[in-house]
C-alpha cells in the first residue's frame, strides 16, 4: 500500500553485509541512514521485511532511539552540547539564542533545507564548553553571539552559492 | 515438588518455589492490584501497580514478577506500598485524558445515565432505555416533562452548536414505554420481612419507596393530600405536567405494592407510632410554607402564597384573583404562578423580580413562554408595600431597584434606587419568594439554623435512630425534583443496609474528566437541536392543557443520536478506575501537560484512544507474543510514547480485523470495538 | 627524535589534525618520526605535542596552534627547544599527572592507541597469557583479592558478578561491555578507549576466560565514532596476533569480539536495556530478576561491566590483586577515573587512588576555581548522582562515604560549581535530562520525573508555590520505590541532594522570587545606575529587542515590559552601569 520512492537496491550490499537476523535491526538502521541521510518508511518496510521484524517494531526502535531520523537532514547538522559542562557555561543560553535565530527547535530543519539542530548529550568536550559541532566540526568556547557570527557566515556562504 | 511457605499480610499460604508472589497471593485470595500484567503474557513491570514490600529486602518489589522464597514475608498493604502505588495511579490520573462519564450524567444529581439510555432511544428500544432511567428516577414522564435539566447544560454537543434535549427525550422513552403491550417491570428482591413509613409522597419518597419495594421490603407512604405526586401533583401545574401522566407513574409504584395512604397528616401522636410500628421511618414531607415578603400590606384580603395559590388550583379551586395580578418572584414557581393565572382568566399579570432576567432562577423557557403569554416583566423592581383598600388589595409600591458590584456568590447584589417608586394598581398579589420546611408535628427533630429539617448528607441521619430524612424538608432546602429523588434514592440504600443491618457507606466515585473546548469538535458535523412542537400561546392562554406536543419518533431517535457519548464505553470495566476508588486516590495531586492525544481508526474494528491508553502495553504484547503478528508497536520514548499500529500492506489490516485480542485485553477504555 | 600529537577527541577538538598535518608537512624529507597518541587527560592543555627520545618524553608542549609547527619541527630538528618556552607545559601544571596513580589510565596519552606493538612494548598482553595457564577459579579469586568494584557506578563487587556468571548453566555465555557513557560530564570510557583500546581487550579477555563466554561485546555510544574506529582496528590486530579467535595462543579456549554501536538512548547503559538494545530492540530495561547474570543476552548467561572496570583488569593480574588493594580504603579499593570539569582551572581526566577527598581533587589537581569565584559544589554522578556541597569537600572518595551524601560515586562524572551556579536551575537541568531521556516503560519514572521536571521550571521561571517543595520530596521518594530500573530510581538523586543542601535556594526562588546566583533570567531585573550611565548609547545599540531608551550623553533607562533578560547590555557596557537584581 505503501509508495516505493527510495532506491531499494542500494540496501542490497547493507542485507549482504549482515545477517538477517532481528538482532541486527539496529545496525542495519543506522547503514541504511549513513546511505539515505536518514530513514524513509520504504527503506524501514523493506528493512522489517528482510529481517522479518514486523513494521510496528522496526517503526517503534527507529523513533526510540535519538540517532534516528524519519525526515530529511539539513545540508549541516548543528549539535548543541547539553553536557553539565557545557550547561555550568551557559549552553542553554547558547542553544536558545541558535534557535531563535534559525526560527527552529532541536530536531527540526530549517525550511530551505540548510540546517539541523539537533541539542545533544555529551559530546564529551568538557573543557571547550560550551560547544556546538556542525558537521563533525567542534566550536568551543562560544557565546551567543560567536555562535550566530558562524552561522550567519554559513548562511552567506550558503547564499552565494 | 514441595510446598514452600510464606507470610502474605499475616496469612500463612503455600507455594512452589519459583511462582510468583502476584499468583500466590491470587491463589490465597489477596488481591494485588496491577494493571500490566496478564497470565498469557511474558512479564512486563511497566505500571509499578502491583509493588510489595518483602522483609528484608530493601527494595519494593513488583509482585508479577518477584518469585517466593521459603518464608519469605510479604506486605501488600504497608505505608510505604500505599504511597508508591497511590503515586502510581495518581500520575497515571495526570496523564489520562478520558470521560469516565459523560457531563451530562456527571451534572445530573441522580447521577441518570444520560449517555446509556439516549443509545437505546436511538436503537428504538423504548422500554430498555425506561429500564436504565429508572434506575434513577422512578418517575420519567413526569421528571423528563419539568425537569430544569442541568444534563442539558453540561451536554457536550454544545461545544457543536447545541445541547441533546434531554429532558423530553426521557419523557419520550417514558411515553412511549407505557403505552407499549410490555411496559418496563422491574424485578423485586425476596421480602425481608421489614417494613418501612415514609412520610411524604412526593419525589424523594417515592424514589425511595420504589427503591426499597424492589430491594424487598414492606413500604407504606403516608400523604396529607388526596393524591401521590407532592409538589409535582400540587405545586406543577396542568398544562406543564398533566395529572394523568402523574397518576399513570404513580400507580406503576404503587402496582409494586407499595402501600400508599393518603389524606394521611401525620403529627406528633402519628409520628410516634409510626416510630414504634415500621422498622425505620424516612422523613420526606417537602417544604410547603411560603416565605414573606416581609412588607407592609402583607396581611390584606387578595395577598396569595404562590404555593398555597398553586395548590387550589391543583386540587381544583379557583381563588378569586381578580383582572390585575402581580406574582412577586423570579423562580420556577413565580412563572408557575403567573402563567396560571393567565389561565385563570387575569388580564394584566405583572412578575415583580428584584434583579434582571439573567440572574432570574427560572429557566428562560419558562419565562419566554409566559412572555408569549402575555405577562408582563417589572425587572428591578421591589414590592415596598401592599395598598389596601378595606382591607383588600388595592395596588403595589414598588421600589425601583438597580444591580450594585458583583457579591461573593458572583450574582449582582440589587439595591434599591432612592426615593424612586412606581404604583402598580392590582387586584391581587402572589407572593413566590421561596418555600420553608413545616415542622409541625416533628418538633422532636434538630433542626437547621435556617428551621429546615436537619439530615446528614451523605446517609440522611437524623437525631433520632432510625428515622431518615430526605428531600426538600432538609438541610438547604427546597431544589429542584431531580435533586430530591437522588436524596430519596440515597436514603433508600441508607435505610436498605440499615434493615439488613450492614454498615453503610457512601460510595465514593472518582471520574476522570476531559478538557475540551470548541476546537476539539471543530470537525463534527452539525446537526440542529429537535425543537420540540408546542400550542400557540393563543391556543394555550385560556386552558391548562399540555404546552407541548412531545417528539415524533423520528425527531426523538435522531435527537438521541446526537449524542457524543462522551462517557468511556468501558467504565464499569475499568481496572484504572477501580483501583483509583478502592486506593482513594486524589485524582488531582499531580498536574501537567498530558502526553499527546489522537484517535487511532487504522485498525479498522477497533479504535484506539491514546488520550485512556497509559502505556501498559498490553495491546502490543498481545499481538506480538500471543497472535504473532506485531501490528501494533510502541512509537517514540519517554513521556511521548504512544501505541500505534503500522500496516505496510492492505492484507495486514484484513489479517487485524478479527481477532479483537487487544480490545479484550486492554484494562483501561482506551481500545473500543466499533463493528 | 619522535613528535607525538595527542589525537584524543578532545585534542582533535581544540585541533589536533591540523596540527599534526602541518608538523607533517615541515616534517617532510626530514628524519624525524611523528606519532600519535591518545588523550593524557590534561584536556585543558590541549592540542598537546610531546618529543620523546626512544621510550622518554622529553619535552611536552601545550596548547599548540597550527602556526606554532614549523617552530617546533626545527626544535626537534634542531634538539634545541630553549625558543619554545612560551608554549612548554608549565612546573604547575605538571602536577596535574604527578598527583594521580594511574591504573584504568596507564597507557592514555603514552602507547599509540592505533599500534598493538605499541601496547606489547609496554606490557600489554602479558596477563593473558599468565591467566590462560591459570583456572578460571583461580582469575575471579584474583579479582576477588584485589576488591576491584564495578566503576559503572553502582560499585558491585566484580569477581562476583563473574563469579555468578560462571556458576550459571547456560550453552553460550556473553561478556558484554558497557561502553554506552552517557552522564552529561563523564568522558572516562571514551578517553580510554580512544587511548588505550587493548587494555579494554585484554580485560573483557580474562573476563571472558574466567567465566567461560565464547562471545565478548562492546557497547559502544554511537556519538564516539573515534573510539569505534580504534577499537575495531585493535580487534583486529588482536585478531591476528592470536589473542582472539579460535584456540587462543594454544590455551584452546577460543572466544570472538564484535562491537555494537548504540543510537543515542541513555537508558541503554542501564544493563537490561543494554541487553534489549543488543537485541535489536527498543532499548527499555527488563524485569529484575532474572538477573543477566542468569539470563542476559539471548537469554544466555551473560556478564556486563564498564570500560573502566575492564581496564584495571590486566594490571591486577599482573601486579597482584594485593597490589591493588593496598591502595584505597576499607571498603573501596584501587583507583577511580573522574572527568573533572565545570568551573574548575584545570579540567580533564584524573586518576586518583580511593580515599583522597574531593577538596584535593578539585584544589590541587584541578587547581581550584575558575576565575577567582567561590566553590559552591561539585556534582558527581551525573543524572543518578549529586551535589555535594562546601561543607563536605573533605569527603574521601569511597562508595561508603559519598553514598553517605546523598550523591553516588558514579561512573566519574565530577562536575564544579561556582557561585554564579543556581542549585535549583542543576536540579532542573538534569531532572530535564532523565525526562527527556526516560525510556518511557514505567509509570512512575514516565510521568514522575515529567512532574518533577515541569514543578522545576514552574521554581525556576517564578512561579513556584507553597507546597511544591513538599510536593517535589513527595514524588522524589514514590519515583525511588516504584520506578523499574536504576535509572528510574536515582533520578531524583540530583533534586533530593540539592534539597538537602542548597534548600534555602529552593525557597529563595519561591517565597522571594529570587536566585542568588542570578540564573535564572525569569527573576532577573536589569537597570542602569544613573550615576555610572554617560549616555554612551552602546547598550541601546545593543539591545536586541529595543527596550533600552535614552539620548546621547544622557542616562539611559530599560524598558521592563520589553526586556527579554538577555544580559547583553550588562556584557557590552563599558562603565558598569548595567545591574543586576
Amino acid at each position: 500500500m505503501s509508495e516505493y520512492k527510495s532506491d531499494l537496491t542500494k540496501l542490497e550490499k547493507v542485507f549482504e553485509e549482515y545477517e538477517s537476523n532481528p538482532e541486527n535491526l539496529i545496525t542495519i538502521l543506522q547503514k541504511a541512514q549513513e546511505i539515505y541521510g536518514y530513514l524513509p518508511k520504504d527503506v524501514m518496510y523493506k528493512i522489517g521485511e528482510k529481517l522479518k521484524v514486523s513494521p510496528a517494531k522496526v517503526i517503534g526502535v527507529a523513533t526510540f532511539y535519538s540517532q534516528f531520523r524519519l525526515e530529511p537532514m539539513g545540508k549541516y547538522l548543528i549539535m548543541i552540547c547539553q553536557g553539565t559542562a557545557c550547561h555550568v557555561s551557559g549552553s542553554e543560553k547558547l542553544a536558545s539564542a541558535v534557535s531563535d535565530y534559525l526560527g527552529i527547535e532541536s530536531g527540526k530543519t530549517t525550511s530551505d533545507g540548510v540546517f539541523t539542530l539537533q541539542k545533544v548529550a555529551c559530546l564529551g568536550c568538557c573543557s571547550l564548553a560550551p560547544v556546538m559541532m556542525i558537521n563533525g566540526e567542534a566550536y568551543g568556547r562560544l557565546t551567543p553571539e560567536k555562535a550566530i557570527s558562524i552561522l550567519s557566515e554559513i548562511r552567506k556562504k550558503e547564499a552565494a552559492e | 515438588m514441595d510446598k514452600i511457605k510464606l507470610f502474605i499480610d499475616g496469612k500463612e499460604v503455600l507455594g512452589t518455589k519459583g511462582e510468583t508472589i502476584l499468583n500466590i497471593a491470587a491463589e490465597n485470595g489477596i488481591e494485588i492490584p496491577n494493571l500490566c500484567h496478564s497470565k498469557e503474557l511474558k512479564n512486563f513491570g511497566a505500571c509499578g501497580v502491583c509493588l510489595v514490600e518483602i522483609e528484608g529486602n530493601p527494595k519494593l518489589q513488583r509482585a508479577c514478577s518477584a518469585a517466593i522464597e521459603d518464608n519469605m514475608i510479604i506486605h501488600t498493604d504497608t505505608k510505604r506500598v500505599k504511597n508508591a502505588r497511590n503515586a502510581a495511579l495518581e500520575l497515571i490520573m495526570s496523564d489520562h485524558e478520558g470521560d469516565c462519564v459523560g457531563p451530562c450524567s456527571l451534572n445530573c444529581p441522580a447521577h441518570t445515565d444520560v449517555q446509556g439510555y439516549l443509545k437505546k432511544i436511538a436503537e428504538g428500544k423504548y422500554s430498555e432505555a425506561v429500564e436504565i432511567i429508572k434506575k434513577k428516577i422512578p418517575l420519567p414522564a413526569s421528571i423528563g416533562r419539568i425537569c430544569p435539566h442541568p444534563c442539558e447544560a453540561k451536554c457536550r454537543r454544545r461545544l457543536v452548536e447545541e445541547p441533546i434535549s434531554i429532558a423530553y427525550l426521557k419523557a419520550f422513552a417514558a411515553d412511549r414505554d407505557m403505552e407499549s403491550d410490555s411496559p418496563f417491570v422491574p424485578d423485586i428482591e425476596t421480602g425481608s420481612g421489614k417494613n418501612v413509613a415514609i412520610i411524604g409522597g412526593g419525589p424523594a419518597g417515592l424514589s425511595a419507596a420504589y427503591r426499597l419495594i424492589l430491594s424487598g421490603h414492606s413500604v407504606t407512604v403516608f400523604d396529607s393530600m388526596p393524591e401521590m405526586g407532592g409538589m409535582l401533583r400540587y405545586g406543577i401545574p396542568e398544562y406543564r405536567l398533566p395529572k394523568s401522566v402523574l397518576k399513570k407513574e404513580t400507580e406503576n409504584i404503587k402496582k409494586l405494592g407499595v402501600i400508599f395512604e393518603n389524606n394521611k397528616k401525620i403529627g406528633r401522636e402519628e409520628f410516634s407510632v409510626l416510630k414504634k410500628e415500621y422498622d425505620a421511618v424516612l422523613i420526606a414531607t417537602g417544604a410547603w410554607k411560603d416565605m414573606k415578603i416581609g412588607c407592609p400590606g402583607e396581611e390584606l384580603s387578595g395577598v396569595f402564597s404562590g404555593i398555597d395559590f398553586l395548590r387550589e388550583i391543583n386540587i381544583g379551586n379557583v381563588p378569586k384573583i381578580g383582572k390585575k395580578v402581580a406574582v412577586v418572584g423570579g423562580g420556577n414557581t413565580a412563572m408557575d404562578a403567573c402563567r396560571t393565572a393567565v389561565r385563570c382568566g387575569a388580564e394584566e399579570v405583572y412578575v415583580i423580580y428584584r434583579r434582571t432576567r439573567a440572574e432570574a432562577p427560572a429557566e428562560d423557557i419558562e419565562i419566554e413562554e409566559a412572555i408569549e403569554e402575555g405577562v408582563i416583566f417589572k425587572f428591578l423592581t421591589n414590592p415596598a408595600e401592599i395598598i389596601g383598600e378595606n382591607g383588600k388589595v388595592k395596588a403595589v409600591k414598588l421600589q425601583i431597584m438597580e444591580l450594585d458590584e458583583a457579591d461573593s456568590s458572583g450574582r449582582r447584589k440589587p439595591v434599591p434606587v432612592d426615593g424612586k417608586f412606581e404604583i402598580l394598581e392590582v387586584d391581587s398579589v402572589i407572593a413566590a419568594i421561596g418555600q420553608k420546611y413545616d415542622s409541625f408535628g416533628f418538633e422532636e427533630m434538630e433542626l437547621s439554623a435556617k428551621g429546615m429539617l436537619l439530615a446528614d448528607e451523605k446517609n440522611c441521619s437524623t437525631n433520632i435512630e432510625g428515622v431518615f430524612a430526605a428531600g426538600d424538608a432538609t438541610n438547604k432546602g427546597a431544589s429542584i425534583a431531580i435533586a430530591a429523588i437522588a436524596e430519596g434514592n440515597l436514603a433508600a440504600a441508607v435505610i436498605n443496609a440499615y434493615l439488613l443491618g450492614v454498615p453503610f457507606e457512601k460510595a465514593e466515585h472518582r471520574y476522570s474528566e476531559r478538557n475540551v473546548t470548541e476546537k476539539d469538535y471543530a470537525e463534527k458535523e452539525k446537526a440542529k437541536r429537535a425543537v420540540m412542537p408546542v400550542k400557540s400561546p393563543e391556543s394555550r392562554r385560556h386552558n391548562f392543557d399540555e404546552v407541548i406536543n412531545g417528539f415524533s419518533e423520528e425527531q426523538a431517535r435522531n435527537e438521541a443520536k446526537r449524542c457524543l457519548e462522551c462517557g468511556c464505553h468501558d467504565y464499569g470495566e475499568c481496572k484504572l478506575i477501580r483501583y483509583a476508588d478502592e486506593n482513594r486516590i486524589n485524582m488531582r495531586k499531580y498536574k501537567g501537560v498530558k502526553h499527546d492525544i489522537f484517535t487511532e481508526k487504522e485498525l479498522v474494528s477497533i479504535e484506539r484512544d491514546q488520550g485512556k491508553c497509559m502505556l501498559c502495553g498490553l495491546c502490543v504484547r498481545v499481538c506480538d507474543e500471543k497472535i504473532g503478528k506485531s501490528l501494533l508497536g510502541f512509537r517514540g520514548r519517554g513521556f511521548k510514547t504512544a501505541i500505534k499500529p503500522e500496516f505496510e500492506h492492505s492484507e495486514d489490516i484484513a489479517d487485524c480485523r478479527n481477532c479483537l485480542e487487544c480490545e479484550k485485553i486492554c484494562p483501561t477504555g482506551a481500545l473500543k470495538i466499533i463493528k | 627524535m619522535r613528535i607525538v600529537i595527542g589525537e584524543g577527541s578532545c585534542g582533535i577538538a581544540a585541533g589536533a589534525i591540523k596540527i599534526h598535518s602541518a608538523i607533517e608537512k615541515y616534517a617532510a624529507e626530514k628524519d624525524i618520526e611523528i606519532g600519535i597518541t591518545g588523550c593524557n587527560g590534561m584536556c585543558f592543555l590541549e592540542p598537546i605535542v610531546d618529543i620523546y627520545d626512544g621510550k622518554e618524553l622529553i619535552k611536552r608542549f601545550v596548547r599548540v596552534s597550527e602556526s606554532d609547527a614549523e617552530r617546533i619541527v626545527n626544535a626537534v630538528e634542531n634538539e634545541d627547544f630553549s625558543s619554545l618556552s612560551d608554549i612548554e607545559i608549565s612546573d604547575e601544571d605538571k602536577n596535574f599527572l604527578d598527583l594521580q596513580t594511574r591504573i584504568a589510565l596507564r597507557n592514555c596519552g603514552k602507547t599509540d592507541p592505533e599500534s598493538i606493538e605499541d601496547y606489547m612494548d609496554n606490557g600489554g598482553y602479558k596477563a593473558i597469557k599468565k591467566v590462560l595457564k591459570m583456572s578460571p577459579k583461580e582469575v575471579i579469586e584474583e579479582i576477588k583479592f584485589s576488591g576491584l568494584a564495578g566503576r559503572g557506578g553502582a560499585g558491585f563487587p566484580t569477581w562476583f558478578k563473574w563469579s555468578a556468571a560462571r556458576k550459571s548453566a547456560g550453552e553460550k555465555k556473553y561478556i558484554i561491555c558497557n561502553a554506552d557513557e552517557g552522564d552529561p560530564g563523564a568522558f572516562m570510557d571514551r578517553a580510554v578507549i580512544e587511548s588505550d583500546p587493548h587494555s579494554l581487550i585484554e580485560g573483557m579477555l580474562i573476563g571472558a576466560y574466567a567465566i567461560g563466554a565464547q562471545e565478548m561485546i562492546v557497547y559502544v555510544r554511537a556519538e564516539y565514532p573515534l573510539a569505534i574506529k580504534r577499537l575495531e582496528e585493535a580487534i583486529k590486530q588482536a585478531e591476528k596476533a592470536g589473542f582472539i579467535g579460535e584456540n587462543i595462543l594454544g590455551s584452546g579456549f577460543s572466544c570472538k569480539m564484535r562491537i555494537k554501536a548504540g543510537a543515542g538512548a541513555f537508558v541503554c547503559g542501564e544493563e537490561t536495556a543494554l541487553i534489549e538494545s543488543l537485541e535489536g530492540k527498543r532499548g527499555m530495561p527488563r524485569l529484575k530478576p532474572p538477573f543477566p547474570a542468569q539470563s542476559g543476552f539471548k537469554n544466555e548467561p551473560s556478564n556486563i561491566n564498564n570500560v573502566e572496570t575492564f581496564a584495571n583488569i590486566a594490571w591486577i593480574i599482573e601486579n597482584g590483586g594485593s597490589e591493588f588493594s593496598k591502595l584505597g580504603t576499607e571498603n573501596s579499593k584501587g583507583t577511580k577515573v573522574f572527568a573533572l570539569t565545570g568551573k574548575v582551572n584545570k579540567s580533564g581526566l584524573v586518576e586518583v587512588p580511593m580515599g583522597m577527598t574531593l577538596r584535593d581533587v578539585i584544589y590541587k589537581i584541578g587547581g581550584g576555581i575558575k576565575n577567582g569565584k567561590s566553590f559552591k559544589a561539585v556534582q558527581l554522578g551525573g543524572p543518578s548522582g549529586g551535589c555535594i556541597p562546601k561543607e563536605l569537600l573533605d569527603t574521601v572518595i569511597d562508595y561508603k562515604s559519598l553514598s553517605a551524601t546523598g550523591a553516588i560515586m558514579g561512573s566519574g562524572g565530577m562536575v564544579v560549581m561556582d557561585e554564579d551556579t543556581c542549585m535549583v536551575g542543576m536540579a532542573k537541568f538534569f531532572l530535564d535530562f532523565t525526562a527527556e531521556e526516560s525510556c518511557g516503560k514505567c509509570v512512575h519514572c514516565r510521568i514522575g520525573t515529567k512532574r518533577m521536571q515541569e514543578i522545576l521550571t514552574k521554581i525556576v521561571n517564578g512561579e513556584g508555590e507553597q507546597g511544591d517543595i513538599e510536593l517535589l520530596e513527595e514524588l522524589c521518594g514514590v519515583i525511588k520505590d516504584g520506578a523499574l530500573c536504576g535509572l528510574g530510581q536515582t533520578a531524583p538523586n540530583p533534586v533530593l541532594t540539592t534539597l538537602r543542601y542548597f534548600k534555602d535556594e529552593y525557597d529563595e526562588h519561591i517565597s522571594e522570587h529570587r536566585c542568588r546566583a542570578k540564573e535564572c533570567s525569569a527573576m532577573l531585573k536589569y537597570s542602569i545606575n544613573p550615576e555610572k550611565c554617560i549616555g554612551c548609547t552602546v547598550c541601546a545599540r545593543n539591545c536586541p529587542v529595543k527596550a533600552i531608551n535614552g539620548e546621547l550623553k544622557k542616562t539611559h533607562t530599560i524598558d521592563q515590559n520589553i526586556c527579554i533578560k538577555c544580559g547583553m547590555c550588562s556584557k557590552v557596557c563599558r562603565f558598569g552601569a548595567v545591574s543586576i537584581g
